[in-house]
C-alpha cells in the first residue's frame, strides 16, 4: 500500500490508527478493535454478524461451532468436562515435554534423573508434580465425562459413534497414565507395572498371553527393554493415537451438536442442530470468554494444589529382587486388583475387563429405549449406579486393607516403619530417636514425648495381636536405637513370641535413619522445615 | 424457570469473568514467584536428603554384605579384612599406595571391582567383586551408596588416637605410623588377653565369623564358600576322623588347622590361634561351637 496517497487522503493520525486497526484485525483473525470493544461491553452483534469471521479465517477456530444452543452452554449441563479433559491432555503434553529434557529411559539413569530433577532443577519438582496431578485429574475428568454422558443419555442416536470413540479415548487415557507410571523407575512404578503386565500374560491360549507379555516387557521381566517400550508408548505412540481419536470424537461432537437437555425436545427427536435465532449463544465472545476463564481458573487451582498439597510419589530405586509389602496398582486399577483377589487371573484379568469394554462400547446399541429422559430410563440409570457402586466396592477390595494381612510381627513393624514411604517413625525423624534399648515389657520411657508415643503404639499393637492371633502368644518387642555413624542412627525392631506349640519365634528388622533424609510425603512446600537454618547435629 | 440455589455463582458480565480470570492468573504468578524464592533452599534440602538416603541405603548394604569381614562397626577383623573406620585409612592409606585419585574413587573402585589376588597377604580372603559391571551383585547406585556410607566414618575416624585406631598394617605394603611422626611400624599387633573371654566374643574377635557361618548347616548343597558352615557341626564333628570324638576334632582343628582340612577347602585358616587364646578359652570355644542350643 502506498503510504503517501493514504496520508494525503486522510489526516496522518487517521492513517496511523487505520494501520494499527488493520494489524489488530489480522491478529484477531477478522475482528476490528471497535467490535472487540462492543463485545466486552456485552452489546449484541450487528447484522451480518461480524464476529463469525475468525471461524473461517483462523485454523484453531474453524473446528469450533460458531454458536451453541443457549441450554447447552449452562455449566451444569455438561460441566465442560470434555473441554477440561482436552485441556489436561495439552497440560500433560507441555509438562511432559519439559520433563523429557532431563530424562533418559534407561535403568541406569531413569531414577538418578528423577533425583537430579528434584534436587538440581529449579521448578523441576513442580513440573513433575503438575504432570502427575494432571494425569490423575485427566483420568478423573474423562471418567466423569463418560458418567455425565451416560446419565443424560447423550450416547443415543445419532451419537452412538461419538460414544464409541469416547470409550476408546477413555481406554487410551488409562493406558497413557499407566505407561507413564513405570518411567520414574522406583519400586512403586516397577511393581505396579509388573502386576499390570502380568495380567496380559493370562490371555488364553498360553502362547498368545506369553507373547503379549514378552512384547510389552521386552524380556521375561521388566528391564531396560521394557522401560524403553513403555517410554515410547507413553511419549509417542499413545499420544498420537489419542490425538487422532480426539479429533474424530470432537468432529462428531460438532457435527451432531451437543445434545439438549432431554426435557427441551420430544422423545426420539434430535434438534441440537436446529437452534432458533433467539436462543443462539455465539462462540465469540460469550463461550470463548467462559471457556478461557474456566481454563485459567483451573490452571490456577492445579498450580496451587500442586504447590501446596500434592506431591508425586517417589519410592526407592526399582529392585527386581525385592517385592515391597502391599504392592498396589495405580488407584484407577484398584477395581481390577480387587477382582484379581477374588477370581482366577484369566477370568478377572482378561475376560471380565474384556467383556466390560465390549459392553461399554455397545451400550448405545444395546439400549433401544429412544427416550433420554431420566424417568423413562430407570433401568439404565439404576444399572449404571449399581455398576458404579460395584466398581467402588471392588476398588476398596483392591487396597491392602482387604484380605492381605502378613504375619502379625511384619504388620506391626510395617505400620510404624514401612519399607517404602514415611510412616510415623520417619516422620518424627532423626532428632526424635533417643539412643537406648526399649522393651515393651518394662521400659517405655525414652524421655522424648514423640518417640514415647511410637513406643506406646508399638506395645499396644503387640498386645492387640497377642490377644487376637492364636499363633502369636506372649509377645513382646524390643526397640534398639544406636548411633551407627555421624548423622546416622540404626533402629532395630525385635519382636519375640511363642508359636502355638511353644517354640520361641523372632522377627527382626533393621532400618537406618539419616539426619537429612526426607520421604516423598515431605517434599516441597508441604513441609516448610527446610526453610529454617540448619540446626547443629547432635551426638558428634 | 426455577432458579437454583447456587445462582450466586453465576457471573454474567464478560468483563467480570475476564477480571476474575486475570485475578486467578495473577494469584498463580504470585505463588510461582514465592516458590521461586524458596526453590534454592528446597533444592539444597533435597540434595542433602538424597545424600542422606544414599548413606542409609549404603548402611543396609554394608550390614548385609560387608560387616562379616570388615566388622559391624567397620573396624576390621584381625586376619580377615582391614579396618575402614580408621584414621590411618582416611589420612595415610592413599599416600602409602601412591594413589593419586580421591578416596571416594579408591573406595568405589575397590567395592566395584574387588581386590583380586594379593600375593603374600595376611588376609584370609581377597576382597570380592561387588559391582555388576565386574560380575558382582551390586548395581552402580548400590556401589555408590556403600562408598558414601564408608566415607561417612571420616568424622569419627579423624579423632582416633594410636590406641583406638583399629588399622592393621598390610604385611606386604610399606606403611607410615601416622601417630608417631612417620616411623615404620610392625605389622599386626597381637591383642593382649585379660582373663578368659566368652566364646561368643572369641568367635568374632578371632575372626572365625569371617569364614565360618554358624547359622547355616554344612550339607552337600549348602557349603560354606571359604570355610565349612557350622550349624550342624555338633552332629558331624564326631564322625570326621575315626576314633576321634567331636571335642578333640574341633580342638585339633583350632590349634593346628592344616592337620585336618575338610576335602574341597584350601588350608587358609590361620595357624596362630594357640598363641592368641588361652587353653581355657579354646576349650570354652570348642564347647560353645558343639552346643546345639548355643546362645549368640
Amino acid at each position: 500500500m502506498a503510504v503517501q496517497p493514504e496520508v494525503e487522503k486522510k489526516s496522518i493520525l487517521r492513517a496511523v490508527t487505520d494501520a494499527a486497526d488493520d494489524v489488530f484485525t489480522r491478529i484477531t483473525a477478522g475482528i476490528p478493535a471497535a467490535e472487540v470493544r462492543r463485545m466486552l461491553r456485552g452489546e449484541a452483534p450487528g447484522r451480518p454478524n461480524p464476529r463469525l469471521k475468525p471461524h473461517s479465517e483462523a485454523f484453531l477456530l474453524h473446528i469450533k461451532p460458531t454458536y451453541y444452543h443457549e441450554s447447552v452452554t449452562k455449566f451444569t449441563h455438561t460441566f465442560r468436562l470434555g473441554l477440561i479433559s482436552t485441556y489436561l491432555f495439552f497440560l500433560e503434553t507441555i509438562t511432559g515435554l519439559i520433563l523429557m529434557i532431563w530424562y533418559a529411559p534407561t535403568p541406569e539413569r531413569a531414577y538418578t534423573d528423577m533425583i537430579r530433577l528434584l534436587s538440581n532443577v529449579p521448578f523441576g519438582q513442580l513440573m513433575r508434580d503438575l504432570h502427575r496431578l494432571g494425569a490423575e485429574l485427566m483420568v478423573v475428568a474423562v471418567t466423569l465425562h463418560m458418567v455425565r454422558t451416560y446419565l443424560t443419555g447423550s450416547y443415543k442416536a445419532p451419537r452412538q459413534f461419538t460414544w464409541f470413540t469416547g470409550v476408546i479415548l477413555l481406554v487410551l487415557t488409562l493406558f497413557l497414565s499407566f505407561s507413564g507410571y513405570l518411567l520414574p523407575w522406583d519400586q512403586l512404578a516397577y511393581w505396579a507395572v509388573t502386576i499390570g503386565t502380568s495380567m496380559a500374560e493370562a490371555v488364553p491360549p498360553k502362547v498368545v498371553g506369553e507373547t503379549i507379555n514378552l512384547l510389552a516387557r521386552g524380556a521375561p521381566d521388566i528391564g531396560a527393554n521394557g522401560l524403553m517400550r513403555f517410554y515410547l508408548l507413553h511419549v509417542l505412540f499413545l499420544p498420537l493415537v489419542l490425538f487422532l481419536f480426539f479429533f474424530v470424537h470432537y468432529y462428531k461432537v460438532v457435527h451432531f451438536g451437543i445434545s439438549l437437555p432431554s426435557d427441551e425436545e420430544e422423545v426420539g427427536q434430535d434438534t441440537a442442530n436446529k437452534v432458533p435465532a433467539d436462543r443462539r449463544v455465539y462462540f465469540l465472545p460469550d463461550v470463548f470468554i467462559d471457556e478461557s476463564a474456566l481454563l485459567i481458573f483451573i490452571t490456577a487451582l492445579i498450580v496451587a494444589a500442586t504447590a501446596l498439597f500434592f506431591t508425586a510419589p517417589l519410592e526407592s530405586i526399582a529392585n527386581p529382587q525385592s517385592t515391597p509389602l502391599h504392592t498396589v496398582a495405580p488407584w484407577y486399577f484398584y477395581w481390577l486388583q480387587g477382582l484379581l483377589k477374588i477370581a482366577d487371573k484369566s477370568i478377572a484379568g482378561v475376560y471380565i475387563p474384556g467383556i466390560l469394554l465390549v459392553l461399554l462400547m455397545g451400550i448405545p446399541y444395546l439400549d433401544r429405549n429412544p427416550s433420554r429422559r431420566g424417568r423413562d430410563r430407570r433401568v439404565a440409570i439404576i444399572s449404571g449406579v449399581v455398576a458404579g457402586i460395584v466398581i467402588i466396592i471392588l476398588s476398596w477390595m483392591g487396597t491392602p486393607y482387604y484380605a492381605v494381612q502378613g504375619a502379625p510381627a511384619v504388620e506391626i513393624v510395617q505400620e510404624l516403619m514401612p519399607e517404602e514411604g514415611m510412616g510415623p517413625v520417619r516422620e518424627m525423624g532423626y532428632a526424635h530417636l533417643p539412643i537406648g534399648v526399649y522393651d515393651t515389657r518394662t521400659n517405655l520411657e525414652s524421655g522424648d514425648a514423640e518417640f514415647d508415643e511410637v513406643l506406646h503404639e508399638f506395645s499396644v499393637a503387640i498386645e492387640e495381636f497377642g490377644k487376637t492371633d492364636k499363633s502369636f502368644n506372649e509377645p513382646y518387642g524390643i526397640v534398639t536405637v544406636s548411633q551407627e555413624q555421624p548423622q546416622l542412627k540404626r533402629i532395630t525392631w525385635d519382636i519375640f513370641w511363642l508359636s502355638p506349640d511353644g517354640k520361641e519365634e523372632t522377627y527382626k528388622r533393621i532400618f537406618f535413619v539419616h539426619e537429612n533424609a526426607l520421604y516423598w510425603e515431605q517434599y516441597g512446600l508441604k513441609d516448610f522445615s527446610y526453610v529454617r537454618p540448619p540446626q547443629p547435629a547432635e551426638g558428634k | 424457570m426455577k432458579r437454583p440455589w447456587y445462582r450466586f455463582l453465576y457471573v454474567r458480565s464478560p468483563l467480570a469473568k475476564i477480571g476474575l480470570a486475570m485475578l486467578a492468573l495473577l494469584g498463580s504468578i504470585a505463588l510461582l514467584l514465592v516458590m521461586g524464592i524458596l526453590e534454592t533452599p528446597r533444592m539444597e534440602a533435597q540434595t542433602l536428603n538424597f545424600e542422606g538416603r544414599s548413606i542409609q541405603n549404603g548402611a543396609a548394604a554394608f550390614a548385609n554384605n560387608c560387616a562379616s569381614c570388615h566388622g559391624v562397626d567397620g573396624k576390621g577383623l584381625t586376619g580377615v579384612a582391614p579396618a575402614l573406620h580408621s584414621k590411618y585409612f582416611f589420612t595415610q592409606r592413599l599416600k602409602d599406595l601412591e594413589y593419586t585419585g580421591s578416596l571416594h574413587d579408591y573406595v568405589k573402585l575397590t567395592v566395584a571391582a574387588g581386590r583380586p589376588s594379593m600375593k603374600k597377604s595376611q588376609w584370609a580372603q581377597m576382597m570380592p567383586t561387588w559391582g555388576q559391571r565386574y560380575g558382582g551383585p551390586f548395581r552402580d547406585d548400590q556401589v555408590e551408596d556403600v562408598t558414601q556410607f564408608v566415607l561417612n566414618w571420616e568424622e569419627d575416624a579423624l579423632v582416633q588416637t594410636a590406641e583406638t585406631d583399629p588399622w592393621q598394617p598390610f604385611q606386604n605394603a610399606p606403611t607410615v605410623d601416622i601417630f608417631a611422626g612417620g616411623g615404620a611400624v610392625e605389622a599386626a599387633p597381637t591383642p593382649v588377653a585379660t582373663g578368659p573371654r566368652p566364646p561368643q566374643e572369641l568367635f568374632v574377635a578371632m575372626a572365625c565369623v569371617g569364614c565360618h557361618n554358624i547359622d547355616q548347616p554344612q550339607t552337600d548343597s549348602n557349603k560354606g564358600p571359604i570355610g565349612p558352615n557350622m550349624a550342624n557341626l555338633y552332629e558331624t564333628a564326631g564322625t570326621r576322623v575315626a576314633g576321634q570324638d567331636g571335642k578333640t576334632y574341633i580342638h585339633t582343628s583350632i590349634i593346628n588347622p592344616t592337620a585336618l582340612v575338610v576335602a574341597g577347602y584350601n588350608p587358609v585358616m590361620p595357624a596362630d590361634f594357640a598363641t592368641k587364646m588361652s587353653e581355657e578359652e579354646i576349650n570354652s570355644l570348642v564347647d560353645w561351637i558343639l552346643d546345639p542350643n548355643r546362645q549368640r
